[in-house]
């Protein structure tokens, strides 16, 4: 059996307040796996320990007790993050650099050089759209462009595990799509994405599994479909169905003891509606 | 992005190298990445007010003695340098880390396999690099004040003894010998020392500082005590000051660096050589006063929680 891409075991941080005898427990005994190729999402409300436990993983911050483990090699160990790539949340890179230096860079510091690194910040500056602006200096790019200079840099060296920060905030409905796109794309390639996000809807249409973090604790935890599913509901969706077609399956059900809980109209998601009118 | 979405090529981790527990090409990329961004970021304009220091004293003291005039030179150019390249030092090192803190430009560095003590090497090495190249051409602008003031100084003697050779050359060899020297060499690499020693102190108070301002206001402290501690010190030795004074000085002088050691300029401007054991003790003191830096920087930073 594969070693998990991810492994937290019992993982607690406290962070003691200055000049005062109390303590902040950002995370508290929290265990956690993500298995090769999953898409999870790590959910949660301000302050429940989501980025504590990312930047835990990352070898930013260091854990109070329990351990972090990225592929079987404990994540405290600078060698562990080859497999790893990171975007946090609202990043910002150097200004002054444009955007081929900033993945050249990033890829000297995984070891990738001459023609191979070239070819790779080529590929990746296409892959997130942004080969006209190789040699624009970043300090003239969107919010949403920083995050996609954000996310080629964390695909550099080809990690096996992502771990996205909030990867969609500031960026338009289209570049949204896009990254969520993206996300998909890495999935199919086998990529593991650790993800974390206050866009639920998007969470839902991605991950794989969930976990809801609250005041440092894993409330919940689990596949998505089953934890989000309604076992004693199911929804029907007709088209072209006649007024009385409906009123015979109403009175049908009612007849088998069924109640009907909603009758309405499906609608088009808003972003659908956004993206066809921008189009 | 693009209509017809690219995809990523399937994974080629063999061109990647085995991870290494310390890597110059990663020190490198960080130092060259720091470089390039602080030279986009305008620094070496100051070069531009050197520059107008430079003329300003060498095109005004037409009236005073020549030799006097390569001394007034001498003293204002390496002044400036040394002022210069402290404040460069400072200023540029206390904004690096951060600033990549504020930006989590830090974390994404971090989140690659890159050991903490590679950043900050890689980091000062930046710093010092832009240090070099910085007095590198205030020394080559210098370099060319002191020349042309020199052939100005000598052609004058030429037109005004040229009938007399014994006398012009007893004046060009008093010209000549007030100029260059190797103990300007000597001056310039313990100015870039004394900034070297500043940028890896000031690297090392950002790793705790709370504030940009912070960092500067302590580094400007440090060089403001490293000038006074030699007279404290000798105030000490020559008996002043009771037991509590002694060991305050005594605390102050192992924590602070002697700034007053990498001061060649008086001895240069006098025309007096310096003495290669002198010279190389003081750059021997410098290279440790730098590890010693980049030592206590990297323990602090090392457990920082990001």
């Amino acid at each position: 059996m594969s070693e998990p891409a991810i492994s937290i075991r019992n993982l607690t941080k406290v962070y003691p307040i200055p000049f005062k005898r109390e303590r902040v427990v950002a995370v508290h005994d929290l265990s956690l796996s993500v298995e090769p190729g999953q898409v999870y999402g790590l959910l949660g409300p301000n302050g429940s320990g989501k980025s504590t436990t990312m930047k835990i993983l990352l070898g930013l911050v260091s854990a109070t007790s329990g351990t972090t483990r990225i592929f079987g090699r404990d994540s405290t160990r600078v060698e562990s993050h080859e497999e790893v790539g990171y975007l946090p949340e609202n990043p910002y890179f150097y200004k002054f650099l444009t955007a081929g230096e900033t993945l050249r860079f990033y890829g000297r510091l995984c070891g990738m050089g001459g023609q191979a690194l070239r070819d790779r910040v080529h590929e990746l500056l296409a892959v997130v759209g942004l080969e006209d602006a190789e040699h624009r200096r970043l300090g003239g790019f969107s919010k949403g462009m920083l995050q996609r200079i954000g996310l080629a840099q964390a695909l550099i060296q080809e990690p096996r595990l992502l771990v996205l920060d909030e990867p969609t905030a500031g960026v338009d409905p289209a570049g949204s799509r896009d990254i969520r796109d993206l996300i998909l794309q890495f999935k199919a390639r086998g990529i593991t994405v650790l993800l974390c996000s206050h866009l639920l809807g998007q969470v839902q249409e991605v991950c794989d599994r969930v976990g809801i973090l609250h005041k440092g604790r894993l409330v919940c935890e689990g596949e998505l479909d089953k934890l989000v599913a309604i076992e004693n509901q199911t929804q029907l969706i007709f088209e072209n169905a006649s007024p009385e077609l409906l009123a015979r399956f109403e009175a049908e059900a009612a007849a088998c003891g069924a109640r009907l809980v909603e009758k309405s109209k499906p609608h088009a998601p808003l972003e659908r509606f956004f993206l066809e009118v921008t189009k | 992005m693009s209509d017809s979405p690219t995809t990523l090529s399937t994974p080629a981790a063999a061109s990647l190298a085995r991870h290494r527990a310390f890597s110059l090409v990663r020190i490198g990329a960080l130092a060259a990445n720091t470089l390039l961004d602080l030279i986009r970021q305008k620094v070496f304009y100051f070069l531009i007010v050197f520059a107008l220091v430079l003329i300003g004293c060498s095109c005004f003291m037409d009236f005073i003695r020549p030799e006097l005039q390569f001394q007034v030179i001498k003293d204002v150019s390496l002044g400036a340098m040394s002022i210069f390249t402290w404040l460069l030092s400072v200023l540029a090192t206390a904004m690096l880390l951060p600033k990549d803190i504020e930006d989590r430009t830090l974390y994404t560095i971090l989140a690659k396999p890159v050991p903490r003590f590679e950043y900050l090497l890689g980091k000062l090495c930046g710093v010092l690099l832009l240090l070099a190249v910085s007095t590198v051409i205030m020394g080559a602008m210098f370099s060319v004040v002191l020349f042309a003031k020199e052939q100005f100084v000598v052609a004058g003697l030429r037109h005004e003894l040229g009938g007399n050779p014994a006398a012009l050359a007893e004046a060009l060899k008093g010209v000549y010998a007030g100029t260059f020297s190797s103990a300007l060499v000597a001056g310039i690499i313990a100015i870039y020392l004394k900034a070297a020693i500043f940028a890896a102190l000031t690297l090392f108070i950002s790793t705790f500082a709370s504030s940009y301002i912070f960092t500067v206001v302590i580094s400007v402290a440090v060089y403001l005590i490293g000038h006074l501690v030699p007279m404290a010190r000798d105030y000490c030795l020559s008996g002043g000051g009771g037991f509590v004074a002694k060991a305050t000085v005594a605390v102050v002088a192992l924590l602070f660096p002697d700034l007053q050691l990498f001061n060649l300029t008086d001895d240069i401007v006098a025309g007096n050589a310096i003495p290669l054991p002198i010279f190389l003790h003081t750059c021997g003191l410098g290279f440790l006063y730098i590890a010693v830096y980049t030592c206590v920087a990297y323990f602090t930073f090392a457990k920082k929680e990001l």
